[in-house]
């Protein structure tokens, strides 16, 4: 009986990592490099894996500066895969991207 | 009326349903009647809608509020957690279609740990996103319209 319950209990975990959702990381205000891992186009919304593995999600406010070679560009430029340097402002636990720089 | 609104709205019925259907499910492991496990089968289908509606409306939400709140990794839990405790609860449903469908004789003890362990995690994860939808709009206050001091337009 208590393998079978055990057996349940894997079952479910592999199902909860099956179903399992994005986990993200709050940093402190700088500057940080990363990739692009997604794009939620219809919230401008990206997420960023840094350098150091963290998983950084933010909304475009109507600050973000978006930029390519210098020159700003509209949110459809961005792509998963790309490497961007973003500049981000912690308020509270929250992340304000104020520059996006697309490398 | 805004789609916004109708997050707080959908998210009653999973809540209701499956929560209804988790408790029944414990019960009928231990009592076992047929027509109150179809009628918990059926429950457990509505629920299972009314979820994926709830998370439907969440994530357009998602997309407004984020950027007014201080901690939006409680959203993000939040929104992980509805997607836990959905795949368990389908789990859950498939568990009892083996069960009233197929019927196994020899794999009944198997089915019933599955649905105890699945009836469990799912009532957790119901109450645990419940709360942290409560503390996202108690303490955060998202997606709250707050009337001016003199409740102009009331």
């Amino acid at each position: 009986m208590k393998s079978l319950i055990t057996k349940s209990i894997y079952l479910f975990s592999i199902v909860l990592l099956i179903a399992c959702g994005k986990s993200t990381d709050v940093v402190e205000s700088g500057t940080y490099t990363g990739k692009i891992i997604e794009v939620e186009a219809d919230k401008s919304e990206i997420y960023v894996k840094t350098e150091d593995d963290k998983t950084l999600e933010l909304y475009f406010v109507e600050d973000t500066k978006l930029t390519q070679n210098g020159e700003k560009v509209p949110f459809s430029t961005l792509e998963e895969d790309q490497t961007v340097e973003v500049e981000v402002k912690k308020v509270g636990k929250r992340l304000d991207p104020l520059t996006v720089k697309i490398q | 009326m805004d789609i916004q609104t109708w997050h707080p709205i959908s998210v009653h019925f999973p809540i209701a349903f499956l929560l209804l259907s988790g408790i029944l499910s414990l019960y009928l492991v231990y009592k076992f009647k047929k027509y109150l496990a179809q009628f918990n089968f059926g429950l457990l289908l509505i629920g299972l809608i009314g979820c994926g509606i709830a998370i439907y409306t969440g994530n357009i939400e998602d997309g407004k509020v984020s950027r007014t709140l201080c901690d939006p990794t409680i959203l993000k839990t939040h929104e992980n957690y509805a997607y836990y405790l959905l795949w368990i609860f389908i789990a859950n449903l498939a568990f009892w279609a083996v069960k009233l469908l197929i019927r196994p004789k020899s794999y009944n003890t198997i089915l019933a740990i599955l649905i105890i362990v699945s009836s469990l995690i799912g009532i957790c994860c119901l109450v645990y996103v419940g709360h942290l939808g409560a503390s996202l709009v108690y303490e955060q206050a998202a997606g709250v319209k707050v009337p001016s001091e003199d409740c102009e337009g009331f």
